[in-house]
């Protein structure tokens, strides 16, 4: 499980919206606004152990996994909806042997399916099952650009599976993206991993700086970079997106912690995404879970659409009317939407604060405290070269204790 | 672009980004595009990984005349008499929405046959 923000989506169908539609046209927004993506956590199993998932350190374990026939329901009520892309992630895809099926279902009904995999377990057959039910397109996860660095934060010998599941993407003729999760263990292995996505012959590349939730919150001292390391790789990212124009699309996804504005989380709560987890309890990101103060209502408890449009969960967050000050009164309240509510409950103990990623919030001191204690460690001198690469003390991810059968 | 890279930047698709849509083109949607229906708005969506782009109808004219056989000259002629509109204004809205769309990486161009004179 790679981190909860797709900036892609968000980028273009914002863009889209503004650029091919006059303001005229597009009316009044909907109220409650229209769903426009899925991220569908078919399990939790995963044979890769990253420090960095943003999977629940504290599985939920109160129900079964949802079978086929609740997926195939669920993809129909989404599409229903005005979705129109469904992520099939996790945990690893793979793992459901009935994933063929689901993707065969989603495409039935209209959706643009994405897989979102570690590429473990996608073998010439699977792949071909995939493909012929529909399957649009493919986001491989990797560690690092090579053995024994990529496969020591995977935790596992993964590295070399994932570029033969890569080249098996590309010669079926499916569109391929290379994700990789970065920090400070491999930041400085970035122009490696970008030419590694090429060799590839991927068409999209997402740089993904760790955003600190689930299991990465928990390592957040060994993830952490140093500002320095940061500055180089936005140097070596900017220069690969020129380069690349027209060959690979380059995403980079900015690491908050180190800005000045939050991001504008999932693109504002109950607003353009949805998340179903392998129970099926529906969440309006993959992390909300951290947000114990809310329930988040389950897919065989209730239809699709009234827990978008009125459980108390969806609604909580949505819109603006919610937001304390600096929020309320900012002019930037519709763009960033108050930033994350993950993160607010994560440093704050609330989630009705203002993101801490925020300079104006009033608990930034939260943050920076964390971000300085890190730096001040790793960089005694003032100067960034005393790090030591070797033997992260990390908590590796676990698996669910109980199989979810 | 620095210099160095400059000089790495030689493939087909990388020139075509650096030109000017030309009549000539004969330009498809790229494979990992495909055209439906929105089901809210009813206008026509482009969909692509992790992206959406709802069409206006005059887009989903353009859009739909990207299918390898004609060229964008072409293209201007049948949507001059479709929208009875001049094609030599018309054809500066066309370049340039196809222009945007190939700046997404939506389009490909449809390699000839033999060299052009």
């Amino acid at each position: 499980m790679k981190t909860p923000v797709t900036p892609g989506a968000t980028e273009s169908i914002e863009e889209l919206r503004a650029q091919t539609q006059p303001s005229s046209e597009l009316g009044p927004q909907p109220s409650p606004p229209r769903p426009f993506g899925l991220l569908a956590e078919i399990t939790y199993r995963c044979p890769l152990h990253c420090p960095y998932c943003s999977n629940p350190v504290d599985y939920p374990t109160s129900r079964p996994e949802l079978t086929t026939e609740d997926w195939k329901q669920v993809f129909r009520q989404a599409s229903d909806m005005g979705v129109m892309h469904v992520l099939f992630s996790g945990g690893e895809p793979l793992q459901r042997p009935d994933l063929p099926e689901l993707v065969a279902a989603a495409r039935n009904v209209d959706l643009y399916t994405n897989l979102i995999t570690s590429g473990i377990g996608l073998t010439p057959k699977r792949a071909e099952q995939l493909k012929s039910a529909g399957l649009d397109s493919v986001q491989i996860s990797f560690q690092g650009d090579a053995e024994p660095l990529a496969d020591s934060i995977a935790g596992v010998a993964a590295h070399a599976r994932k570029c033969e599941a890569a080249q098996l993407v590309r010669e079926l003729g499916l569109s391929l993206t290379f994700n990789v999760v970065l920090h400070r263990q491999n930041l400085e292995r970035l122009q490696r991993l970008i030419e590694l996505a090429e060799e590839l012959g991927a068409e999209r590349l997402e740089l993904a700086n760790t955003q600190y939730y689930g299991w990465a919150f928990a390592n957040k001292e060994l993830l952490l970079p140093t500002r320095a390391q940061l500055e180089e790789a936005e140097r070596i990212a900017l220069a690969a997106k020129a380069r690349l124009r027209g060959k690979m699309e380059v995403l980079y996804v900015l690491p908050d912690y180190y800005g000045d504005r939050p991001k504008p989380c999932m693109n504002g709560w109950g607003r353009r995404y949805l998340t179903i987890n392998p129970l099926g309890d529906v969440l309006p990101c993959p992390t909300a879970g951290v947000i114990k103060s809310l329930r988040f209502d389950n897919i065989r408890d209730h239809s699709l659409h009234w827990i978008w449009a009125d459980s108390e969960a969806f609604n909580r967050f949505r819109g603006t009317a919610w937001m304390p000050p600096p929020c309320s009164s900012c002019e930037r309240r519709e763009i960033d939407f108050g930033g994350c509510r993950c993160q607010a409950a994560l440093l704050t103990g609330d989630p009705a604060n203002t993101d801490p990623a925020c300079a104006l919030s009033p608990h930034r001191g939260n943050l920076t405290q964390i971000v300085n204690h890190v730096q001040e460690s790793l960089e005694p001198n003032g100067t960034s070269e005393s790090r030591a690469l070797s033997a992260p003390g990390w908590t590796y991810r676990t698996n669910p204790v109980a199989p979810l059968a | 672009m620095l210099e160095a890279d400059r000089t790495r930047a030689t493939d087909m698709t990388t020139d075509f980004l650096d030109q000017p849509i030309d009549s000539g083109m004969r330009l498809r949607l790229s494979p990992k595009a495909r055209v439906r229906t929105d089901k809210i708005s009813g206008k026509p969506a482009l969909l692509y990984p992790e992206g959406v782009l709802l069409l206006n109808p005059t887009g989903a004219a353009i859009v739909e005349l990207c299918d390898g056989q004609h060229t964008v000259a072409e293209m201007v002629s049948k949507l001059a008499i479709r929208y009875n509109s001049p094609p030599d204004r018309l054809s500066v809205d066309v370049t340039q929405y196809l222009g945007r769309l190939r700046d997404r990486e939506l389009l490909e161009v449809v390699p000839e046959a033999k060299d052009s004179p």
